[in-house]
């Protein structure tokens, strides 16, 4: 059984817990990296080539 | 979980064993493959010389033989068997003598090619083009491991068709659908490789004809060659999509989501081969662009995938009250080999996937192609993402099929293995991207190339590959010393087989997701529509054919 003044404990205010703005940040920051190392070796090709 | 689902859920225990005789192959296959790698870095070093006649390139044909085609296959078959087992019910009589049917055709022909190789017949490395030419019986072990893995692939069918037959209009469970599409992929795949082992290799290894025609074999090799890699590739997603939510306590993302993917996987994964023939004479560069766009697709899936697997942690870290942008990290549960060591797998296929779309963009192909760059690729996808995740697998797996436990002692051993790979690798695998890119050969011995000055800027990068390949090897003795473990000496208990379900359980997988009419359907339209003119070109205009070399 519940204990009177438990369920009161307050609890500090979290943030919406189905956010997934972790996800789209780290999506992005794949994308990014994706992005980056392509256009590395594009360089080197547009060096040499 | 109550004890009494635990019960229900154990794999049978003569599925168990169909599963560890796959299990045991597989680990002595990667004990050698090792060995050979290592050797392999030791040579290119120009630190040490092969004792007793052995050949740089027989060895190299040893380790892409053994750890690409014989590991990888056993594994796999041995793991989605279990999967099919856990998730649709214990095979039948039959369905389990068809599975061990195959895996004898396999382990014989195993044997054949492994004998073929180390008698120093068939150094012709593990995708075996012409006109290197190796002994008969080379390819007739190839031959028998192919048609091994499809009886077994039979059984798989057998066992889903089994299933939906008793749940008429029911979706198929998640692991078992993968593992069909997985099985799905690998026949109509091997067909190409099939077709010029048996029409090409073998009449003309045997003098039945004397010359063959290269530029079509290797497109067949290929044709076989790119749904190889995904054929590796999907059963670490099965763990990835299934597993390692329910290992760190928290759902899978989309049920339908992981199916679709599947089903992309399945669709683009085939009518791809040409970008690996990128560079050779003979094809029309329109039909090879077409097949570079066909390619760009499997990125979708992929992606996918990246999300997906981000949202489960997510989702995860966020239940358990995580909060700020990657505060969810923090949740997960480091300390577990089961998810950590996949976790290193996920990671590395980062950089893997990035360095597959440079490989397969057409003209930059030229940048890195035949480099050691590429080496260092698929030591990223294959032998970093897929086998860790194949290990983090085994560490629950094994235990759970002989009945006994990972300990804290092992869980500790496993934690230190998985970091001693991605120490290893980076090494390994970062010198071969950067050789690469120096111009590096890949599939080269050592060599000074005559004193010349590019040559010499390798060097540095060689040794730092041996070092890599050093801390890799002490690895690869830390599974083998865990497998045994987990076989024969952990203490007895229940290991649990995790299946995730999904964060979602009202929604039910569309019914069009096991159409395979439809699938196999537009399978076939994408191949007819990739390869039929690259085809009929090839033999319109085919040459008088070559001659087989033994160059060893
Ligand atoms: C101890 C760990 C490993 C080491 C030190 C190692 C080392 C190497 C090296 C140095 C090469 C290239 C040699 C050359 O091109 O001249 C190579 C090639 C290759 N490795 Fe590994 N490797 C390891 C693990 C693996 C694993 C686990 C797999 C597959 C699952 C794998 C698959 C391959 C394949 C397919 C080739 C290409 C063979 C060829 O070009 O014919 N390796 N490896
Ligand atoms: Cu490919």
């Amino acid at each position: 059984m519940a204990q009177p003044g438990l369920e009161k404990r307050t609890k500090t205010k979290v943030e919406d817990s189905s956010s997934l703005k972790g996800t789209l940040a780290s999506v992005f920051l794949l994308g990014f990296f994706l992005i980056i190392t392509w256009v590395g070796v594009f360089l080197l090709f547009l060096n040499r080539f | 979980m109550n004890a009494f689902t635990e019960k229900v859920n154990k794999i049978d225990r003569r599925d168990a064993k169909l599963g560890m005789a796959h299990f045991y192959v597989a680990f002595i296959g990667l004990f050698l493959g090792g060995m050979a790698g290592l050797l392999q870095t030791l040579v290119r070093s120009g630190q040490f010389t092969l004792p007793a006649g052995i050949g740089y390139y027989q060895l190299l044909t040893l380790h892409g033989v053994v750890l690409a085609l014989v590991m990888t296959t056993f594994f796999i078959m041995g793991f989605q068997f279990m999967a099919v087992s856990r998730t649709a019910g214990t095979l039948t009589n039959k369905q389990r003598k068809t599975a061990w049917v195959g895996f004898w055709l396999m382990t014989i022909g195993t044997v054949m090619a492994a004998v073929m190789i180390l008698l120093s017949e068939a150094s012709v490395l593990y995708t075996f083009y012409a006109p290197l030419q190796a002994h008969a019986l080379f390819y007739v072990g190839l031959t028998l491991v192919i048609v091994g893995s499809w009886t077994g692939g039979g059984a798989i069918i057998m066992a889903y068709v089994g299933w939906r037959k008793k749940h008429p209009g029911q979706p198929s469970p998640l692991l078992t659908f993968m593992a069909l599409v997985n099985t799905l992929m690998w026949i109509v795949a091997t067909i190409g490789v099939a077709s010029t082992v048996l029409f090409q290799l073998l009449p003309w290894s045997l003098g039945l004809v004397e010359r063959v025609d290269v530029a079509i074999s290797r497109t067949l090799f290929w044709y076989f060659g790119h749904p190889l890699v995904y054929f590796w590739l999907l059963p670490a997603y099965m763990a990835w999509y299934v597993i390692v939510p329910k290992i760190i306590g928290g759902k899978i993302f989309s049920d339908s989501l992981a199916r679709l993917s599947f089903i992309l996987f399945l669709l683009f994964s085939i009518p791809v081969g040409l970008h690996h023939q990128l560079v050779e004479p003979g094809i029309d560069p329109a039909w090879k662009f077409l097949q570079v766009i066909l390619t760009f697709m499997v990125i979708v899936p992929s992606l996918m995938t990246a999300f997906s697997l981000f949202a489960t942690f997510e989702t995860f870290g966020r239940s358990q009250g995580a909060t700020g942008l990657f505060g969810w990290l923090k949740k997960l549960p480091w300390g577990d080999a089961r998810f950590l060591i996949p976790f290193i797998g996920m990671l590395s296929f980062i950089p893997g996937g990035a360095g597959g779309i440079i490989n397969a963009s057409n003209q930059m192909n030229q940048v890195v192609h035949n480099t050691i760059w590429v080496t260092g690729h698929f030591h990223l996808t294959v032998a970093t993402a897929v086998i860790l995740t194949f290990f983090g697998i085994s560490y629950w797996l094994i235990p759970h099929l002989t009945g006994r436990i990972l300990t804290k002692a092992m869980n500790k051993l496993a934690i230190l293995q998985g970091i001693l790979w991605a120490i290893g690798m980076t090494f390994m695998s970062g010198a071969m991207h950067a050789a690469g890119l120096l111009g590096a050969p890949r599939r080269s011995a050592f060599s000074e190339y005559g004193g010349a000055a590019q040559a010499a800027e390798w060097i540095p990068y060689q040794i730092a590959q041996a070092v890599g390949g050093s801390i890799l090897f002490i690895a690869i003795i830390l599974v083998i010393y865990i497998f045994i473990n987990l076989a024969f000496f952990a203490p007895k208990g229940e290991e649990e087989f995790p299946v995730g379900e999904a964060a979602n359980t009202a929604e039910k997988a569309p019914m069009i997701l096991e159409n395979w009419k439809l699938w196999l359907g537009i399978v076939v339209l994408l191949i007819a529509f990739a390869y039929t003119i690259p085809f009929i070109d090839l033999i319109e205009n085919a040459p008088i054919g070559s001659k087989g070399y033994k160059l060893w």
